[in-house]
Parts: structure tokens; C-alpha cells; sequence
């Protein structure tokens, strides 16, 4: 059973700025849902309070197990991941970037050592695994920070903006394999994204943010 | 050149006393000095501001103040420690904690703020996202720990009021140059001063390398 | 703080350059302890580890002569009790004692020692050793002092000839014997053009007196440890004169003024030094050059 999540009515505020303004959506099953909207318009705000990484000042965020509603704990937050839009890797090799999070997971060494190589291998940088992650092209940290999110096997998957600053070429291995997460099609994979033809290809649902709320375009 | 049984015993004793020194002022200055720079709290600028102007402390004042202290008539005289090795290192700490606290708190404040946030959204704990800053951090940490060793090292004045520069007990590097230098024994002083031009050398190639190693592109 | 690094990429050494990270702080930390752990009694006072000693506060020209570094290993195996040597100024020394930091102390400055006696600082003081001061110059004598009756007399053909002078100026024992003579001989030199006021230890000052072709008064021992080795093309010119005895004497803080002092241990290292025992070996003591260096003349009444 999949973990699904429910928005309403957040609000969010930076100082006087009032970023998001109600907002409230229901991704109830597996799928890909893309948020669109201009620059400014609290895409990856959302993006962070959804994912449980900012408390909104007001409204809900839930995340189900069927009927079950979860408690907001560090068990929960784990099964999430957010991929920020600056990667932020660490200054480690390429496989230890990669085998970051399940290092703190407690994860075994050997389950490490897999999951983090299949990792790395679904986003073409197996060959890269002990290069120095700081010297990789912005495509390649691109890249590492969809296969350190990807390593961990989360169960909600946030990706703000996944290949803005990135060439045609990285834009394409990271979209066929958005493309090939959607095709399992067992969990919630949420995109911020200004990009109308990634946003074609990729949604299944499609909203539109503007001024921090939704609006019908 | 003069490599004896006083020059050997003379260098250990200032490698042991400087590291002891170095070790206690690294593990209380680093992760207070991390602490420092991932924590919030009322008069945290004020804090960071006495470490760094601390940093500057005259090892002289160190000295004097810390000789009063444990003099036998001082607050801490029964523990009968003026005159030891135990007091030169209590010296030098003092000396390498400020630098300890406000490097490693710089190093810390230097990491770019999306680690953490790449950390936690990972599903890091707050321990291991601060772990994760620090190992980010983990050159120009080690960098600061150096430079304070550098100091401690090079230092005279405190050292000479606590330790006294009793032959055999706690004569140092520095002061034994200082006294050889005054009574006209320039070879051992040339020996001495030697040693600690390599040490000093030593610090400053891994500084150097560890500065560069820090200073990669991490973005 | 170091983190778990696969097994592989250990093998690397690519790899292991990261550990170099933290590294140098774990085995600082390592290396710490080992010192602690093998060194704790060394590094503190031995009282605590149940041996005995005493500080003994003395000048630095008594610690530069190599005279404790001779004695003090016939004590310590004589008795089991370290004698710790602090080396200051004469001023200093006594202060040291005075305040209880010293247990025993052991200077060539009498007229101070007393006084400090009688302010009840110390007790027991005895007369240890003297050596002498001597007045040198360059061989030739301008000033004429060879002949002089007195170092008085000396000091006078200095200054009325007008022969630059170098004073050490730092407060020492020797410092403070020569302004006794100037004023002695009604002088006053501080300021003169021919006096200069080095403000070195005698050595230095001996070597600014060589370069000037200057006269001054150094003690005995220095003189003798040094005039070869610096090349001084200075001369002995003047000795003799009773005003030039540099006499050492010991004593031991008065344990009424400071209860902490180790009062026991510190007259046992008095009785050795003024009994026939240590009396000897200070006339046994020479140094590198093989010169003896110290008369030893003590008296078994106490003052
Ligand atoms: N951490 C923050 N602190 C203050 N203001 C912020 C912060 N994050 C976003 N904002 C503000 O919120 C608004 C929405 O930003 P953002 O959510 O990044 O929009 P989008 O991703 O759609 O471009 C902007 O005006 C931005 O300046
Ligand atoms: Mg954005």
C-alpha cells in the first residue's frame, strides 16, 4: 500500500510575506504530480513544508497508510525525501554521497554497498563512484543528488526542479528516469517545475501554483 | 649541532606538553566551537566575539594570571601544581582554547547552509546534521587545531612563569632557547631553535594542505 | 566523528586521503592520552606520587655555572628528595620565596638576605660559598686600574679618565654590587657618556665590553666559562679587593609565614650543602674548562 499525503488549507509566512495562501490537495495514490508556476510563487516552499522539512504556520499536512493517518516522527520523515534544486553534495566521493543516508539509517554494510551502487548505476555514474563528488559537472551533482535520494528507496519522493541548470543530456538521463519510476507506478513522486514539456511528459496530475495558492490556469 | 640525551628529553617534553594541551583544547574547543556555529541562542554573538578577541590573548597576561592561581598562596595553590609540566599544559590550553572555539566556530559558520538542508532531507537527526556540517568542515577544523598547536608551540612567556624552566622538569623548547641564548650556549639553542623551525614548518605545510584540500569546489 | 568508510574503498588509496580529515584529531586525542596515562606522575607534582620535593629558587648565574646540575644528583641519591631549581633574578628569587612558591633559597645577595631574615621571611640562613667579582678591560689599561689600591680606586680612574664602562643594568647580583661601588666611590655614572647601560646577562654584557674596549666587572666564574669561548680579548685588571666577595648563602622559608612550604626536606638540603659532605663537592665542582669555581666557606653557626 502506498504512502499518500494530503495538504489543507497551509499557509506560510516569511516575515511579512505571505508565501502560501491556502493551499490544499489530496495525492491519494501512486503517481507523478507536477506543480507549475511562475518564480516566486512558493513552488518549492510547498515543496518543503509538504515534505516535512518546514512547519507551516497554518493548516495540515498528513501523510496515509490507507486509512491510517501517521504521526509526524523521524520514522515518517525517513520514508520522504526531498531532492533540493541545489543538490549540496558532500565533500566525499561520489558513493559515499550516494551512501549517506543509509549510513544513518543504520543500514548494513553490504545492503549499502548494493543499494548505493544501484543506485549510482540508474543515473549512469556507476563509472563515477569514487570520484571526488565536488568535481563533478553541475549535470553530474545533478544527478548524485536524484541517486542519493533514489538510494534510500523513499516512499514519497519530492524533486524541486530537477534539471533546471542542466544540459540537454543530464535532462534526459533524469528524465527517463522519471519516466521509468512512473511506469512502476507504486509510490507518490511530487515535481516543482517551470518547464511546460517536462511538465507534459511527467505529470499525471498537473496543478498550478500562483501567488501561493492553486488556481485553474 | 647538538643532539643529546638533553636536546632529546627537552623536544619530547614540549611535544608532550603542547599535544596534551592541544588534545584537551580539541576536544572541549571544537564541539563547543561547533555548537557555536550551529546553535541559536540569546548573546551567541557576544560569546563568539570574546572567543575571537581572546584568541589574541598576551601569553604573558596567561601567564602572570595563571602563576597567581596556582601560586601556593593562589586559589588553586594546594593542588601544588606551579612548577610542573601539569601547569604548562594548563597554560597552553588556555592559550589554544580561544583559537580552538573561534576557528572551529568559523570553519562550522563556512559550510554552505544547503548541507544541512540536503542532511535533513535526507533524514538526518540534528546530531548527525551537525555531523554532517563538521565533516564538511573537517579541514578547516583540523586547520584551526593546527594553527593552535602552531601557537602553543611557539610560546614562551606563560610557559616560563608556570613551568619555571627547571632543568630536567619542565624545561621547554622556547625557554631553554631563551636561557641558552642568555648565558651564550648558542649551539643548543641552534639546535633547539632547529627543531622547532621543523615543527613549525611541519604545521605549516599540513595547514597549507589542508587549506587547499578545505578550499575545493563544493558546489 | 570518523565515519565508517566501505571496505573497498579503504583499499584506495585515493580513499585514503579522506581519512585525513578528522584523523589528525583522533590520533591527537590518542597520542594525548598515552602521554597522560605514562606521564601523569611526571607531569604533576611528585608529591602526589608520594616522592618528595622542594623548589629551590636561585639566580641564573648560579643555575648557568653548572654548579646544580653537579650537586643536585649527589643529593637526590644521598636523600630520595628532587630539588627543583627555578632560576630568576636575585630580586625575584627571594620574592619567590617570600611568597611561598620556593621552599628553599639559595642566592648571593646578603645584605637582602638578612633583610628578608628579619622581616621573618625565612629562617636558618647560612653562609654556602663565595666567589668573587673581578674588573676587566682591555689589556692594555688605558685607565690604569692595575694599580689602583681599591676597586674604589679603580672605579674612579675609570670615570675620571673618562673609559667607557659597560654596566649590566638588569638588577642582577653582579649589577647591584657595582652600583654599590660607584656609590661607594661618590659617583654618580648612570647617564654618563662613557657609561653604558647594556641591561644583558654578563656574558652578552662581556662580549658589548670586548666590542667597546670597555672595562666591567664580572663575576669570577662567568669570566672563566667564557673568555676562551667568546675570543674576548678583555684582561682580569683588577681582584682582591674584599668589596669584590661575592658571597652565596641558603635559606629556608620561614614555614610560620607559609604553613605549605616543605619545610623538612628544605633543612635537609641546607644541613647537606654546609656539611663536610656537600661543602666538598662544591670544592670538587670545576667546569667544562675545568676551573674551579665556587670557595665553598660555610660555618656551622647558624645566623
Ligand atoms: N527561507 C526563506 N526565507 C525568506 N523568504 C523565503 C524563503 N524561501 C522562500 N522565500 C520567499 O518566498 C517566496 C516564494 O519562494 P519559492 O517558494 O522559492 O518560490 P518558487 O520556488 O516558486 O520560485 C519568494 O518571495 C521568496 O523570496
Ligand atoms: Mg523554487
Amino acid at each position: 500500500m502506498p504512502l499518500t499525503l494530503s495538504v489543507s488549507g497551509v499557509h506560510k509566512h516569511y516575515g511579512g510575506n505571505h508565501v502560501l495562501r491556502g493551499v490544499t490537495f489530496e495525492f491519494g495514490e501512486a503517481g507523478t504530480y507536477v506543480f507549475m508556476g511562475p518564480n516566486g510563487s512558493g513552488k518549492s516552499t510547498l515543496l518543503r513544508v509538504a515534505a516535512l522539512l518546514e512547519r507551516q504556520d497554518e493548516g495540515s499536512v498528513g501523510y496515509h497508510s490507507g486509512a491510517e493517518t501517521l504521526k509526524a516522527d523521524i520514522a515518517l520523515i525517513r520514508r520522504i525525501t526531498l531532492v533540493l534544486p541545489k543538490v549540496g553534495v558532500f565533500n566525499s566521493s561520489a558513493f559515499e554521497n550516494v551512501a549517506y543516508g543509509l549510513r544513518i539509517r543504520g543500514v548494513g554494510r553490504k545492503e549499502i554497498k548494493e543499494k548505493a551502487e544501484k543506485a549510482l548505476d540508474s543515473l549512469g555514474l556507476l563509472h563515477k563512484r569514487n570520484q571526488r563528488a565536488a568535481l563533478l559537472s553541475s549535470g553530474e551533482q545533478q544527478r548524485l543528488g536524484l541517486a542519493r535520494a533514489l538510494a534510500i528507496e523513499p516512499e514519497v519522493l519530492f524533486l524541486d526542479e530537477p534539471t533546471a541548470s542542466v544540459d540537454e543530456k543530464n535532462t534526459r538521463i533524469i528524465e527517463d528516469l522519471l519516466v521509468s519510476i512512473r511506469k512502476e507506478a507504486n509510490r507518490v513522486v511530487v515535481i516543482a517545475t517551470h518547464d511546460k514539456e517536462q511538465a507534459a511528459k511527467q505529470a499525471d496530475r498537473l496543478l498550478y501554483l500562483k501567488d501561493g495558492r492553486i488556481v485553474v490556469p | 649541532m647538538v643532539f643529546d640525551k638533553e636536546l632529546f628529553s627537552i623536544v619530547t617534553l614540549s611535544l608532550e606538553v603542547s599535544l596534551l594541551a592541544i588534545a584537551l583544547a580539541t576536544l572541549i574547543g571544537v564541539p563547543l566551537g561547533v555548537c557555536l556555529g550551529r546553535c541559536r541562542f540569546p548573546l551567541k554573538s557576544i560569546v563568539v566575539s570574546a572567543a575571537n578577541t581572546l584568541m589574541g590573548l598576551p601569553p604573558v597576561v596567561v601567564g602572570l594570571v595563571l602563576y597567581l592561581i596556582l601560586s601556593r598562596r593562589g586559589a588553586l595553590g594546594f593542588l601544588s601544581l606551579l612548577y610542573t609540566p601539569a601547569a604548562m599544559v594548563l597554560a597552553q590550553w588556555l592559550l589554544a582554547l580561544p583559537i580552538v572555539i573561534a576557528l572551529s566556530h568559523s570553519a562550522v559558520a563556512a559550510v554552505d547552509p544547503v548541507i544541512a538542508q540536503a542532511a535533513r532531507a535526507l533524514g538526518a537527526s540534528p546530531f548527525q546534521i551537525s555531523m554532517a556540517v563538521v565533516r564538511e568542515a573537517r579541514y578547516a577544523l583540523s586547520s584551526a587545531v593546527i594553527a593552535a598547536f602552531g601557537r602553543v608551540t611557539a610560546e614562551v612567556g606563560a610557559v616560563f612563569m608556570v613551568g619555571g624552566n627547571i632543568a630536567g622538569h619542565t624545561r621547554v623548547m622556547t625557554t631553554a632557547i631563551a636561557m641558552e641564548v642568555d648565558k651564550g650556549g648558542f649551539e643548543l639553542a641552534l639546535s633547539l631553535g632547529l627543531v622547532l623551525i621543523t615543527i613549525s614548518l611541519a604545521i605549516n605545510v599540513a595547514l597549507h594542505l589542508f587549506q587547499r584540500k578545505g578550499a575545493q569546489p563544493s558546489g | 566523528m570518523v565515519f565508517n568508510l566501505p571496505v573497498r574503498s579503504m583499499a584506495s588509496p585515493k580513499c585514503l586521503l579522506k581519512l585525513i580529515g578528522l584523523a589528525p584529531l583522533a590520533l591527537l586525542v590518542l597520542f594525548a592520552g598515552l602521554v597522560l596515562v605514562t606521564n601523569f606522575a611526571n607531569f604533576t607534582d611528585l608529591a602526589w606520587a608520594g616522592g618528595k620535593e622542594i623548589v629551590c629558587a636561585s639566580t641564573t648565574s648560579t643555575e648557568n655555572s653548572g654548579l646544580f646540575a653537579y650537586l643536585l644528583p649527589i643529593f637526590e641519591g644521598k636523600t630520595g628528595i628532587t630539588v627543583k631549581v627555578v632560576a630568576r633574578g636575585t630580586g625575584a628569587a627571594i620574592e619567590l620565596g617570600k611568597r611561598g612558591d620556593a621552599d628553599v633559597v639559595f642566592v648571593h645577595a646578603r645584605d637582602a638576605e638578612m633583610k628578608a631574615v628579619e622581616e621573618g621571611y625565612f629562617v636558618n640562613r647560612r653562609d654556602v660559598m663565595y666567589n668573587d667579582f673581578v674588573i676587566v678591560g682591555p689589556p692594555g689599561d688605558p685607565a690604569k686600574i692595575k694599580t689602583a689600591g681599591s676597586a674604589i680606586e679603580a672605579f674612579e680612574r675609570i670615570a675620571s679618565g673618562g673609559h667607557t664602562f659597560v654596566s649590566r643594568s638588569d638588577n642582577s647580583g653582579t649589577n647591584i654590587k657595582e652600583l654599590d661601588i660607584w656609590k661607594k666611590a661618590g659617583l654618580d655614572a648612570k647617564g654618563r657618556k662613557w657609561y653604558l647601560e647594556a641591561g644583558q646577562g654578563m656574558e652578552k654584557t662581556q662580549r658589548v665590553a670586548d666590542e667597546k674596549r670597555a672595562y666591567t666587572l664580572s663575576d669570577r666564574s662567568t669570566w672563566l666559562a667564557t673568555k676562551d669561548k667568546d675570543r674576548l680579548d678583555l684582561a682580569i685588571l683588577f681582584e682582591g679587593d674584599p668589596i669584590l666577595f661575592n658571597q652565596y648563602g641558603v635559606m629556608a622559608v620561614n614555614p610560620g609565614k607559609n604553613p605549605n612550604a616543605r619545610y623538612t626536606e628544605a633543612m635537609q638540603f641546607i644541613n647537606w650543602l654546609v656539611a663536610k659532605e656537600g661543602q666538598e663537592a662544591i670544592g670538587a665542582f670545576k667546569d667544562a674548562h675545568g676551573n674551579r669555581l665556587f670557595i665553598p666557606n660555610a660555618r656551622l653557626d647558624a645566623r
